[in-house]
Formats: C-alpha cells, sequence, structure tokens
C-alpha cells in the first residue's frame, strides 16, 4: 500500500478512535465505582482496616485467707508446628535432635516423634500438635528446640495462647474453689466460689473500642465517642486457710484409701465466727482414686445417723422433759415398735443407763426409748423444738446447689410421717441434713449457743483496696438455754474422755476435743443390703474441748466394712489430725515478767571489755586472763588488721606481743590459751 | 501528619511488644509462686523429711513473752 497522506491520517483516526472509546470506558468505571457502587466498597475497605474490639476484662484472683493464690488468669499455650514450611535440609538435619528435645519432655520415645513428625510432612500437616496447655516457662523451653528456634517461617513454629483459668492448688480443694465456665450453646456451669461469686464480683466488664489496622499484624486504636472502658474484676479474700486445707485433704484422702470408701468429706470451721477453714470433698474414681467430684459437704443430704442424738438430746432438754441423769432401760439392746426393730450396735444392750451414758456410748435404744417416752403423746413438740433451733432451714450459702434439711412434721400428710417417725428420727434416721448443716448446729453447741452462717468470704478487693467486708452472720442468737448448752457440751467432750465413750479411741493427752460418732446405714431400704451392708461413718465435734476454736465435721460414705465402718475408726483420725494439727501450730505462750536482773559478774566483764576496745586501736593490750573469745574479737576489730593464731580454748596464758608494742597491718598475734 | 501518625504506630507497637513482656513476666511468677507453693504445702514438707527421718512434731512449740516494765 502506498504511503500517502490520507492513508497515514486514517491510521490516526483509528489509532485515537480506539483510545478515546477505551479512555471512556475507563472514565465509565470510574464513575460506576465512585458513584454507583462507591458506599459498598467504602463499607468494605472500612471493614478491612478498622474493627470493634472487644477488650476482655480481667477475671479477679481467688485468695486464702492468708493471702496464697487459690484462682488465678494465666496465660496457656497451645504448640504446633508446620511440618511442610522448613526446607527439606532444615529439617532433615534436625529432625533428630528436636525428637530427641521433645522426648525428653513429654517422656514419649524419640523415634516416636521421628516417625510422627515425618509422617506429618509426609502427609502435608500444617498443623501437627507437640504440646498442650502448657505453661510459660516450659513454652520458653519448647521455643528454643532445634528446627523451633528458627522461628515461624524457617522452623514452622506455632504458637497459640489462650487465658485459662489455674488452681495452684491443684486438686485440693478444686470443687470449692470452683470455675465458671461457659460452653457452646451459652450454658453457663458455676460450681464453688470462683463460680458463686464469678457474676457479681470476679468477671468484671468487658471494654469495647473501634481499632484500625496498622500492619504486622497490630491494631491501633482510634479515638471513638462509643468507646467503653474494660473494668477488671475484684480480687476475692476466700476464708480457706491453706494449711489446714493441705492437712484436711490428705488426711481424708488417706482415710479413703485405707477403707476404700466411696466418697467423703470434711469440713472445719472457725467456731465464734462461722468462718470455713478448710473444705475437701473426694469421690472415687472407677480406677479407685479420689479426686474432688461434687461438693458432698455442701449438696448431699443424707440421714446423719448417731450424730443427730445432740439435736434430739437437745430438743428434750429444752423441752426439760429429760435429763441427762434420768435412767433408762435399754431392754437387751432390742426395741420394737409397729413390728420395726431398733437394735444397739452392742449385742445384749447396755441393761439399766443413764441418758448421759446412753448417748456416750451411742446406744440406739436408750436414746429412742428417752425420746420416745418424752414425746410421744405430742411428737409435733419435738417438731417444732427442731424447727425453733434452725434445722430445717437451708444456710442460704452463696454456693449453688445446696442439699434441702429434711424433718418430718406430723401435721402434714406428705407420706413422710409415720408411727415410727419419732422414734427413728431420734436417732438420726427419717430427717435429712447436709454435712454443713449438721456441722452449723454442732458449731452452735460449741458457740455457747450462737447460731452463725457458715462463710466463705471474708473481703473483696481491688488493686489491695479494700471494697467490701464480711461480717460474720448469726441465724439464731441462742439456739437453746445456756443450761441445755453447758450439759450438751459436757456429753460431747465426755464422747472423747470417758472410757467408755464411743470417741474414747481419739483421747489425746496434750489436747482436748469434743464430738459424737456417728455409724448410719444408708440405702437399708435396697433388698441387696443384708448380703452387701453399706454405712456412712461419721465424726462431727470441735476443740478444744473447754474453750472450743474450731468445729470439724468429717463424713465418709461406704467404706469397705471388711476394714472397718464404726465412726471413730474411719472419720475419727481425720478429726484428729486436723485437731492435733492446728493444736501443734498454735504456740502455747508463757507470759515472763521483766528479766532485769542484772549479775554484777557480768556486768563488770563487759565493762571492762568495752573499755578495753574504746583504748586499744593500734596498740596491743594485754589480753591474759581475758576468755579466748573476747581476746580474739577485741584483736580482730582493732584498726590495724591483725591475723590472730588461737592454740586452745578457755583463758589466754600469753601472748606473742606484749603490751603497749605498736601494731602493724597483717601482723600475726599469737594466743596462747588454757 | 505523616510523621506523627507514624510515630503513633510505633508506639502501638511498643505498647503491644511491653503489654506482651508483662503478660509473660506475669506469667513466669504465678508460675514460681505455684511452685512454691506446693514445695512449701505441708504435707509435702512432711513427705520429704520422712526419708531423713524428721516427722512433724506432736506438741506445739513454747513462746517465751518478756514483759518489760516500761
Amino acid at each position: 500500500m502506498a504511503v500517502n497522506e490520507k492513508s497515514i491520517l486514517n491510521r490516526l483516526y483509528f489509532i485515537s478512535g480506539c483510545m478515546f472509546v477505551f479512555g471512556l470506558a475507563v472514565m465509565f468505571k470510574l464513575f460506576s465505582i465512585q458513584f454507583v457502587d462507591g458506599e459498598k466498597y467504602k463499607a468494605l475497605a472500612e471493614k478491612r482496616v478498622v474493627k470493634d474490639v472487644i477488650i476482655p476484662a480481667n477475671r479477679g484472683n481467688v485468695y486464702s485467707v492468708n493471702g496464697n493464690l487459690l484462682a488465678t488468669s494465666i496465660p496457656k499455650y497451645d504448640i504446633r508446628i508446620d511440618a511442610l514450611t522448613s526446607s527439606s535440609k532444615n529439617f532433615k538435619e534436625y529432625l533428630k535432635p528436636l525428637s530427641d528435645s521433645l522426648a525428653k519432655f513429654t517422656g514419649k520415645s524419640s523415634a516416636y516423634y521421628q516417625k510422627e513428625l515425618q509422617k506429618a510432612r509426609n502427609n502435608k500437616n500444617r498443623y501437627y500438635l507437640l504440646a498442650r496447655n502448657i505453661g510459660y516457662s516450659d513454652y520458653v523451653r519448647i521455643r528454643n528446640f532445634p528446627l523451633l528456634n528458627l522461628g515461624a517461617f524457617k522452623g514452622g513454629l506455632i504458637v497459640e495462647q489462650t487465658e485459662k483459668r489455674e488452681r495452684p492448688m491443684g486438686g485440693i480443694a478444686q470443687r470449692t474453689i470452683g470455675y465458671e465456665r461457659e460452653d457452646e450453646h451459652g450454658n453457663v456451669t458455676r460450681p464453688g466460689i470462683d463460680g458463686a461469686f464469678g457474676v457479681k464480683y470476679l468477671q468484671g466488664v468487658d471494654g469495647k473500642r473501634k481499632m484500625q489496622r496498622i500492619g504486622k499484624g497490630q491494631w491501633k486504636p482510634l479515638s471513638d465517642a462509643n468507646e467503653i472502658e474494660p473494668k477488671d474484676g475484684f480480687d476475692i479474700y476466700t476464708t480457706i486457710d491453706v494449711n489446714i486445707q493441705d492437712i484436711a485433704h490428705h488426711a481424708l484422702l488417706k482415710q479413703l484409701e485405707t477403707y476404700k470408701a466411696e466418697h467423703g468429706c470434711v469440713v472445719v470451721m472457725e467456731v465464734e465466727t462461722g468462718e470455713i477453714r478448710a473444705i475437701s470433698n473426694l469421690g472415687r474414681t472407677s480406677k479407685g482414686t479420689y479426686y474432688e467430684k461434687l461438693n458432698y459437704a455442701v449438696g448431699e443430704s443424707h440421714e446423719p445417723g448417731s450424730t443427730f442424738k445432740l439435736m434430739a438430746v437437745a430438743a428434750a432438754l429444752e423441752d426439760k422433759v429429760i435429763d441427762t441423769s434420768d435412767v433408762v432401760d435399754t431392754e437387751k439392746g432390742v426395741l420394737t415398735f409397729y413390728g420395726k426393730k431398733v437394735r444397739d450396735s452392742k449385742w445384749g444392750g447396755y441393761g439399766k443407763i443413764s441418758v448421759s451414758e446412753a448417748f456416750e456410748v451411742s446406744s440406739n435404744t436408750g436414746i429412742v426409748k428417752a425420746i420416745h417416752n418424752a414425746y410421744k403423746d405430742k411428737p409435733e413438740k419435738f417438731v417444732d423444738r427442731l424447727y425453733a433451733m434452725n434445722l430445717d432451714d437451708t444456710l442460704q450459702i452463696p454456693i449453688i446447689g445446696e442439699g434441702k434439711p429434711v424433718i418430718p412434721d406430723p401435721r402434714i400428710k406428705n407420706g413422710k410421717w409415720s408411727g415410727i417417725a419419732l422414734q427413728w428420727m431420734s436417732y438420726g434416721y427419717n430427717v435429712r441434713l447436709t454435712p454443713l448443716q449438721s456441722l452449723t448446729f454442732y458449731n452452735a453447741i460449741a458457740n455457747d449457743g450462737e447460731m452463725v452462717r457458715p462463710r466463705f468470704l471474708k473481703e473483696v478487693k481491688e488493686f489491695g483496696k479494700t471494697i467490701e467486708i464480711f461480717d460474720k452472720e448469726i441465724i439464731n442468737k441462742q439456739v437453746c438455754s445456756k443450761e441445755t448448752i453447758k450439759k450438751l457440751q459436757q456429753l460431747l467432750k465426755n464422747v472423747v474422755e470417758k472410757k467408755h465413750g464411743t470417741g474414747h479411741r481419739l483421747y489425746s493427752e496434750n489436747f482436748s476435743m469434743a464430738g459424737k460418732t456417728g455409724t448410719a446405714q444408708t440405702e437399708y431400704w435396697m433388698e441387696d443390703w443384708s448380703e452387701n451392708k453399706r454405712y456412712i461413718s461419721s465424726f462431727t465435734g470441735y476443740f478444744p474441748a473447754d474453750e472450743p476454736k474450731y468445729s470439724c465435721i468429717v463424713v465418709i460414705h461406704k467404706p469397705d466394712i471388711s476394714v472397718g465402718y464404726y465412726g471413730a475408726d474411719v472419720s475419727g483420725p481425720v478429726f484428729k489430725r486436723i485437731a492435733q494439727k492446728i493444736f501443734t501450730d498454735t504456740p502455747l505462750v508463757d507470759e515472763v515478767k521483766a528479766l532485769e536482773i542484772k549479775k554484777a559478774s557480768v556486768e563488770k566483764e563487759y565493762n571492762g571489755y568495752y573499755s578495753l576496745a574504746q583504748t586499744y586501736k593500734t596498740i596491743m593490750p594485754n589480753v591474759v586472763g581475758l576468755p579466748a573469745m573476747d581476746a580474739v574479737a577485741l584483736l580482730e576489730n582493732m584498726d590495724v588488721k591483725l591475723k590472730v593464731k588461737l592454740n586452745g580454748s578457755g583463758t589466754i596464758i600469753k601472748q606473742s606481743i606484749d603490751k603497749s608494742v605498736k601494731l602493724k597491718n597483717n601482723q600475726t598475734v599469737v594466743l596462747n590459751a588454757s | 501528619m505523616i510523621a506523627s501518625s507514624h510515630s503513633a504506630d510505633k508506639k502501638v507497637y511498643e505498647i503491644a511488644r511491653l503489654k506482651n513482656e508483662v503478660k509473660e513476666i506475669r506469667s513466669t511468677f504465678l508460675e514460681g509462686r505455684t511452685k512454691l507453693m506446693r514445695l512449701k504445702m505441708e504435707s509435702n514438707v512432711i513427705s520429704v523429711m520422712k526419708e531423713k527421718g524428721i516427722n512433724p512434731s506432736v506438741i506445739p512449740p513454747k513462746k517465751i513473752k518478756v514483759k518489760t516494765k516500761n
């Protein structure tokens, strides 16, 4: 084609036309992005760089009464490895050392890790779990293992951090310290103190603010009118004493293991204030080990058995229908009411004994007879007295799941009352109490009649500043008259002190205790009971017997009866161990009046030494006749540095440098002593 | 404007780093405290000392308090 002006122009028009159309298209697209879809894209962009962030509030700590941590939130780490990201050279080189280190860390074999890691690489696993839920120091250790120390990109280390609730005491008191857990459906379980006070004190309020992305995975806060600062949870100080708790836990554990029992609990309470010093609940697993399974002390109401005789006798004494010196006939150890038999544990009974003896030897027939005679025509009077002593009330403690007491009423027709109800109640059947409720009553007896509510909380603090203090709460100022109290205290004391008492095996010369044993049959309504007898062994009481400081209940369910089942054998030792521990921890204080007796010879020697030390600083003094220890001290404390060599002990008889000689630094002085 | 925005960003990084450090130090502290608490628990001390033939005392310590006149 000839090259002329026209063809060039045509080409030019064509090209510029194309460019114009293209330019129009660009303009159109720009316009549509900006104005048609503008809102959508702006929102999208903002979403990528700005977000609402919830700033979680720190959950408060739970402390013991002496300031030890019982529960706190600390970061825990899951360590994984991306088995694919490392170069084949590195992987090959470090596989063995890494496996060796891991083997040392977990206790599995090195060959296991070599195989597993190789497999993970072959399977292109970029998320292979190495360790779960480890603490910070372990995390630091793993971080420095071969290969992993190369970091995330070269070594494939993946670290995930989560905030976990940790109880430094481990399994001890776990159930009482408790936790707060939310499952995926939003249902929350809240056992123990942590659960009970979680919402009110511990959890705090989460904050909220807008954040803008600024790279490196960081977000920077934007100023935002709707910003909410997080408010950290308060710390709570419980009444638990770590030392007593520790002893109680281990004493209970030992006893449960010895008697292969099903479960058991122990509670220690301060008499005057109702503060719970220790609470331990252990249940057996299928493997025969024990752990804090449920809060039996708070939640499980059961027939208390003989420990309830105290309540029965208290009611009768208060109504003045019996006295401790009244004589009852135990009738060869068997009583029959409506064809049902009450038996004594001692075959043949105890003959004719006083009410107080019946209590001390825990004679079922004795107590049942006394109560039967006193109340057979008006059982509602007995029940009313029990109600007046608050035995039918729940304790209203904050821990969730308290068991309800059952004390039947003859005036209410609900199938709980029967012709034998009164008799059976008097020795602890046909009624139900939780261990904590029983203890509260015993505590009231120890506290001269003032019934106080068991308490778990002492103080709520924020950064060491007190927010709220909890004082003792009185349930009943006087559960029964002082006179009755005195008699009951004497009875409880006799159980341990008197030779015939059921608790006499626990007697110790060193310290005093008072209490009542209980050996209750349980599940006796089941058909197989006669072949497979099951008991609840308990001991409830307080110590010291005269000025009670702590009350304590020990309940052990279903001990192996081939080993033993009596309350004094099974539960008593736990009680005694705790009493002993508290006794040995409390120093006996002897007060001595001022010892300002001056002994002339001592004074004289002291003054002599003092004046020598003041006079001789660089000149050798005469030390002959001085005690060796004084002489050496004197020479070594002079202004010049001397090397003192001492032969013998006692008083100095010879000195190598004469008196009044000027001394030089590093000079040696030899002293001979007798 | 740009410079100050960058310096603000830098501070954010610094804060994040320090926060992490605080967390780590706190958790080492708590770990140490937990360990100490387990070590000093009486049941643990008893089991350790048993090997050496030392048992807890059965009588309490005696405290002598001297009362001075002034």
